[in-house]
Formats: C-alpha cells, structure tokens, sequence
C-alpha cells in the first residue's frame, strides 16, 4: 500500500509542476483555458506512458531498488518536488528522482555510476538544444510567415501551439513520468502498465489541482511572449525531450523549455531575458539533484531505513 | 466546448473578418452620402449618415463580442478591437460633421464650397483606400501602396484645411453662433482623413502583430 501512495504522491507531484511545460505557453498567450490544458494532459500523457519504455529502463538500471527503497526515493522525490512547486519555481521531477536514486544506490553499494555520465550529459545537452533549436524554428518561421496573410498565420500558429503542447505533453507521460514510475517497476512492485495508468491518474489529479501555480511562472515569468516565440520555444523543447526519449535518456521538459524561451528571448535581444529568473533556475538545477541525493543517502544510511 | 470550436476552420474568425468588411463599406458608404448631400445641398441626404453611424455601432458591438467569445489569438484582439473603435469614430466624426452641416442655416460660400466638397471627395477615395488597405492584409499582399495613398491624401486634406481657414479669415459672419457652427463643421470634415490614417496604421499593426 505504501508503495502505492509514494507513486501516487510523485505522479501528483509531477502533474502539478508539468502541466506548465505542456500548456504554460498556450494558457500564458490566452489560446487555452487551464480546464482544457488539463484534459489534454490527462490524455496524452497516459498515451505516453503507456507507449514508451526506454527512459524508465534507464532509469531503473541506475540502481538495485527493493520495496523500502523505493518508498523512500519515491516520497523524498514528491516531497522536493510538492515544495519546490509551492515556492512557485519549476523544477526538474527527473533530477529529483536521479538523485535520490543515486544517494540509495551509494548508501547501498548497488549504484551503477557509469550509467551517470550519459544522463548528466544529457542534462546538460538538452536545454542548450532546446535553446539552438528555437533559435532555428523561429528565425525560419518569421520567415515563411512573411509570405502568409496575418489571418492564415494566426490559424496556423493557433493549431501549432496547441500540436506542441500535445507533443510535450505526451513527452511527460514518455519520460517524466516513466523515469519517475522507474522505482516502482524496478523494485517489482508494479508492472509497468500498472504504474503507467495509476501514475497518469494522479499525474492528471496534480495538473488538475496544483498545476496553475507554475503556469504562471513558465508561461508569463520568463521573458514577454508571443505566439511565435511562445511555439518556437515550446516545439523545440518538445523535439527535443522526444529524441532523448528516444535514445532512452531522461531529460527534463522544464529545462528544455526555458532553454527554448531563453532562445526565443536571445533572438530578440538579452534585455527581453529576465537573467534574475534564469538565475534562479540554474541554482536550483544545481541543487534540487544534489539536495534529493543528500537527502536519501542519510535517510538510508542513518535514518533507520530498513533495506 | 468554446475551444473545439476554434478547430472549425476559423468560422468566428471568419465572420469577424466580414464584419469589418461590412464596417469599412459602412463607412464609404457615408463619405459618398456626405459628399452627394454636399454637392447638391440636398440637406435630406443627411439623415441617411446618421442611419449608417448607428450602423456601424451595432457592428463594432458585434465584433467585439466575437473577439471576447475568442475569435483569434490573443495577441491580435486588441489591435482589432481598437481598428473597430477607430473605423466607428470616422463614421461618428462623420455624423458630427453632417449634423454640423444641417446647423449651418447659411448657404455655404461657393469658394468654401468648392474647397469642403474636394476634402469630401478625398474622403471618399480615402474610405476606398481603406477598403484596399484590409483587403491586402486579408489577401497577404503588400500593404504598401494602399497606406501610401492613404498618407498623401491625408496631407493634401491638411493644405486644404490651411487653404480653407485662410479664406474664411477673410469673410463675415453675421454671429458668433454662425462662426462656431461653420468652425465645427470644417473641423470635423478635415478630421475624417486623420481617422482613417489612424485605421490604416492599425491595419499595419496587425500585419505584423503575428511575426
């Protein structure tokens, strides 16, 4: 039963903070209310989920997982990531969950390090090409538009933003969620259509019932968005985050995201960038792994964890 | 149930399109009435500008109606909603101006005549440039030449207005009421050209707004 509440709390965890990542940028702009963002989550998300296997592979081999394990990784990774949702700042659900699974593996002896190097790389990669390929999808967009009618344009851009978010949104059930349902199955706990379908409904009850908090930070915080920056941004987020799924690596949405609006926004120039908000990003993207890994690591070594 | 709406191929975004069609029509419309009631003194005509301002309201009203059941995106509705309000402002200005007209009790002074019924006729052209204007921005072509127009016309009205006040220093007035009235009346038929450059400004606002 415990087992089932952890992976409950984490889906409800990430829903509330990923909601944005999907449909931040279409309900910021005013193209979506946050009712319809939410269904079109549920959907494609468990669509997702249930469809790819790659990332909760990965993530799953990082290290020997049991019962008690797993709870322990699983709550501490909900916890950080309820908390940091409540400070209004978005974080990444999958360097939560790495971490803690790294500071079990250390704590005892069954982490495979190696498996690191390609997931930390990939951390790196992603909102760096999230942020170059905004850069292209915008600079060639403006450029086919201009031989459009504003009003062909409007309607293009209005199907896009919401294709996208059904792209990044179906991303999270891919690898948010299966990176974050990863402990579960690897512990045996749960089959992994099992945990797909308990993870994406309660991943749909977070987006429905904390989601709108972090809307407001990705979709308005960052830098003024138009429908074109705000598609450029979230289609090369979303292309991105599906070739690392592909390639079975987990990657953050979020990061991705913002690597995107930080493209759009360098585009248009550094002042359209508000440096204090990326600032803020980048030491939580330092600390929210680091934090999650201390944090198991002594809850196991020293808390009185049963293994 | 609002949102898959705006799946079927832009119908609200169609009909607000039409609706500013209609609009623009409104308002050439009325600057042709004007000119026609200004060139044969035909004062009943003007009933018929008055009729087409109430017109255009009830327009305006429809699309902002359309726009806030969310018809386009919203980086584009304020510019059109604010089209709308200047397109209904020169069919406003244009029922000031023929109000004005129906107070003159004076026969207009064949020079100032002449001078008021070539601005009328500019606002016609002016009206038509307009209609062009959005057409280009409907059709995706170039805005160009259209605003262009719009521009010189606007300043061939200024010189006008410049030529008109000069000769009207010059002539009597048998009150202060008399003077006021006609005043008004050259004020708002010059003010015509400057709100519909202010509607082809916005109508460049929006060819942009999107890129």
């Amino acid at each position: 039963m415990l087992s089932e509440i952890a992976a409950a709390a984490i889906s409800f965890s990430i829903g509330s903070n990923n909601t944005s990542n999907a449909f931040g940028i279409p309900v910021g702009c005013g193209i979506l209310n946050f009712r319809n963002a939410v269904i079109l989550i549920g959907i494609f998300v468990t669509i997702g989920s249930l469809t790819q296997r790659k990332v909760m592979e990965t993530v799953g081999s990082i290290a020997s997982l049991n019962r008690n394990l797993a709870v322990v990784v699983l709550t501490i990774s909900a916890l950080m990531i309820v908390l940091s949702n409540l400070k209004k700042s978005p974080v990444s659900s999958h360097q939560v969950i790495v971490g803690s699974i790294v500071g079990a593996g250390v704590a005892t002896a069954t982490a495979k390090l190696g498996i690191l190097i390609p997931i930390v790389v990939s951390w790196i990669l992603s909102p760096i090409g999230a942020m170059f390929i905004a850069i292209v999808v915008y600079f060639l967009l403006e450029k086919i538009f201009s031989r459009f009618s504003v009003f062909v344009v409007e309607r293009i851009l209005f199907l896009m933003l919401i294709l996208s978010g059904v792209l990044v949104a179906y991303n999270t059930g891919s690898n948010e969620l299966a990176a974050a349902l990863a402990p579960l199955v690897s512990a045996k706990l749960m089959s992994p259509v099992e945990a797909s379908l308990l993870g994406s409904f309660f991943l749909f009850i977070g987006a429905l019932f904390m989601g709108g908090r972090v809307v407001e930070t990705v979709g308005k915080g960052i830098t003024a968005l138009d429908p074109l920056s705000g598609f450029s941004a979230q289609f090369s987020a979303g292309l991105t985050v599906l070739f690392f799924t592909n390639v079975g690596m987990p990657v953050s949405t979020t990061y991705s995201l913002v690597g995107g609006i930080v493209g759009v926004g360098l585009l248009k120039g550094v002042k359209a960038v508000k440096l204090s908000v990326i600032r803020k990003i980048l030491i939580t993207w330092v600390l929210a792994p680091l934090s999650s890994f201390l944090l198991t690591y002594l809850a196991i070594r020293f808390g009185g964890v049963l293994i | 149930m609002k949102f898959f709406r705006r799946f079927t191929f832009g119908r609200l975004e169609s009909e607000v399109v039409e609706l500013f069609e209609e609009h623009m029509n409104t308002v050439r419309l009325s600057t042709e009435v004007f000119l026609m009631a200004l060139e044969t003194d035909d004062k009943g005509l003007l009933n018929q500008v008055c009729e087409l301002e109430k017109k255009g309201d009830k327009i305006r009203r429809e699309i902002a109606l359309k726009l806030y059941s969310g018809a386009f995106l919203p980086a584009m509705r304020g510019t059109l909603y604010k089209l709308a309000e200047v397109i209904d402002e020169v069919l406003d200005m244009l029922e000031d101006t023929a109000v004005d007209y129906l107070r003159l009790n004076l026969h207009l002074d064949e020079e100032i005549r002449g001078m008021c019924v070539k601005v009328a006729k500019i606002n016609v052209k002016m009206s038509k440039d307009l209609i062009d204007a959005f057409k280009n921005l409907k059709m995706g072509k170039s805005l160009e030449r259209a605003t262009v127009k719009i521009r010189a016309r606007e300043r061939e009205i200024d010189v006008l207005r410049n030529r008109i006040y000069e000769t009207l220093m010059g002539k009597d007035v048998k009150n202060y009421w008399e003077g006021k009235v006609l005043s008004d009346f050259i004020d708002s038929l010059v003010s015509v050209s400057d709100l519909i450059e202010d509607a082809a400004d916005l109508i460049q606002i929006l060819n942009v707004s999107l890129r």
